[in-house]
């Protein structure tokens, strides 16, 4: 990690007022989010907010890997689910079918993911906003369906179950800390590796597509190569997260894995904390999932409904007084401090 | 000196529109060549197909003794053919410096150097005190700057310089003509439409005058400003119309 906390290259000229944020460094606002992750799982919190802690990790992660088609190359998916979908079951179906452990099973999910996802963006290369958007949401129902009536590979609407036995081979556990470990490894790497991404020629390229096309192709670069990469890559990360969430839940079912809602969810994340930033997706995921998995448990007998009201208004607010995120509003905090968040 | 773009009959029609029909004509290595026009003449649409951005329907554009018509406008960028935009078309969610960084990184094999290429080229263009800025900053004056920049970066062997005057102070010209009339020393090529004319007719040895779509006049200056084509494509020959420039 060392390497990345040095800035990756210094920037000549003075400080201007208007600085854009430098992409590639560490603040020591991460390293301190990092050492607050790690510390709850090895301080040890009660086993009931376990759950919320995990699914925050995971979250985070998917965010991130939603981030780098939607908010770093400009292609907004309403489908991530597929790819999501299509990791989950390719692991679940290799280790329960063939025995094949998920370790493994996981990165040929991946490449499956990595290809639907590569195939989308060829076919819709010319539709962009909203016809790009609805196109992505097409896939997932069409993958769907397919799920739910190819039974005799996914086991339908009736789902796939993966054995409770606890093994390291078959990425089976008995306690959630241990799972919590693994989400927080999974958050690790692909903030990490977005760190790396947008330092790097390719981080640029895709900032470049997203923001003007044409601009991007009289600087050579190739605009269509670009967004199928950056789709592929995004789903590849997917994939692994989807593969981990069925590790965890023991459990699918096509109306789950496949959802819209969890394709929105995806989407909003790093919506909230902020699009085409590395700690947007992650902020948006620490804030959201505890706060819908508490609404959820505490509201969710009593008024039904009533938390999914709440959650709404929260993301009503956000989206309308912090168009740029999470990340933006404590970008401008720290500005205000004279930079001394950073 | 050799030929390092040729066109050979090229033409495009956009429906019943011929947009550029026949248009031949073949620019030296070293040229400073202007290419003026009424509105509508098909400067821009000529810039397209020499760019890639369009694929002619006729004719050849040999550059470097190889037909690139049809090719994508990123393949033409890496044989090096760079081209500013009329409308400047900043990456507008990044700093000033990481837009030319884009172009730099043709070339340079890191980032680190991209960067260090990228702010050399500012520094050319006048743009050094705005490296680290947004381009939400910039005046419409600096954004046709940023575009010379970015063009500029991408160390092409030609350049397409599409009214990169437009919207500039009389100060602001000056410096812009210095820098483009530098040029061809430095062995970059210069094909350059322009409605500020006096900047034009003042720095090219040689001028190319476009109408309705079709090469009118090809020479020195003082030539074609006396051209009765040209006169009266630009004033009319009948009825008074709006002067150009």
């Amino acid at each position: 990690m060392s390497t990345i906390v040095k800035a990756r290259y210094s920037s000549p000229g003075g400080a201007s007022l208007a600085r854009m944020p430098k992409s590639g460094t560490l603040s020591y606002f991460e390293i301190a989010l990092l050492a607050a992750c790690v510390g709850v799982l090895v301080l040890g919190i009660p086993e009931s907010f376990m759950d919320v802690v995990l699914l925050s990790f995971l979250w985070g992660g998917l965010a991130l890997a939603w981030n780098i088609a939607g908010g770093y190359a400009g292609m907004i998916s309403f489908g991530h689910a597929a790819f999501f979908g299509v990791g989950a079951y390719t692991s679940t179906i290799l280790s329960v079918d063939a025995g094949l452990s998920p370790w493994i099973g996981m990165w040929l999910g991946a490449i499956l993911a990595a290809l639907v996802g590569g195939v989308l963006s060829l076919v819709c290369a010319r539709l962009r906003g909203p016809f790009f958007i609805l196109s992505t949401l097409a896939t997932a129902e069409v993958i769907r369906i397919c799920a739910l009536n190819w039974a005799s590979l996914t086991g339908g609407p009736e789902g796939l179950a993966i054995p409770p036995v606890a093994s390291l081979a078959s990425m089976v556990f008995d306690s959630k800390q241990t799972y919590a470990l693994l989400m927080l490894g999974y958050l690790v790497l692909m903030y990490v590796f977005t760190k790396v991404l947008e330092a790097s020629r390719y981080g640029f390229y895709m900032f470049a597509v997203r923001d003007d096309e044409d601009a991007a192709g009289a600087a050579g670069i190739n605009a269509l190569f670009v967004r199928t990469a950056a789709m592929a890559l995004s789903a590849f990360l997917t994939a692994i997260g989807g593969s981990l969430f069925a590790q965890y839940f023991l459990y699918l079912d096509p109306t789950h894995v496949f959802s819209l809602e969890l394709s929105f969810q995806f989407a909003l994340l790093p919506a909230l904390g902020g699009l085409g930033t590395a700690i947007g997706p992650v902020l948006g995921a620490f804030a959201i999932t505890p706060l819908s998995e508490l609404l959820r448990s505490y509201l969710g007998d009593s008024v039904a409904g009533l938390h999914l009201v709440i959650y709404g208004g929260v993301v009503i607010v956000v989206m309308l007084y912090f168009p740029g995120g999470m990340a933006a509003a404590l970008n401008r905090l720290a500005a205000r401090k004279g930079g001394k968040g950073k | 000196m050799t030929a390092l773009l040729k066109m050979e009959g090229v033409g495009i029609s956009f429906g019943a529109l011929r947009a550029v029909h026949d248009v031949t004509f073949s620019v030296e290595q070293g040229e400073l060549v202007g290419l003026i026009g009424p509105n509508g003449a098909g400067k821009s649409t000529l810039y397209n197909l020499m760019a890639g951005a369009l694929r002619p329907d006729s004719g050849r554009i040999v550059f470097d003794g190889r037909n690139i018509a049809g090719l994508k406008p990123h393949h033409v960028a890496r044989i090096g053919i760079a081209r500013t935009f009329q409308i400047p078309k900043p990456y507008r969610q990044m700093s000033v410096v990481e837009n030319v960084m884009l172009s730099a990184m043709l070339n340079e094999r890191s980032v680190s150097k991209s960067r260090e290429r990228a702010a050399e080229v500012l520094f050319e263009v006048g743009l050094e005190s705005y490296v680290d800025s947004p381009v939400s900053v910039l005046t419409t004056g600096l954004l046709k700057r940023l575009e010379v920049a970015r063009a500029l970066a991408l160390r092409p062997r030609l350049v397409l310089f599409d009214e990169i005057m437009a919207g500039l102070t009389p100060s602001e010209v000056k410096a812009v003509t210095a820098l483009v009339a530098s040029l061809p020393g430095r062995g970059i090529t210069v094909i350059w439409v322009e409605h500020v004319l006096y900047a034009i007719m003042n720095t090219a040895r040689r001028i190319l005058v476009l109408n309705r779509g079709e090469l009118i006049a090809d020479g020195p200056p003082q030539q074609v400003v006396r051209d009765r084509n040209v006169v009266s494509a630009y004033l009319g020959e009948e009825e008074p119309a709006d002067a150009q420039g």
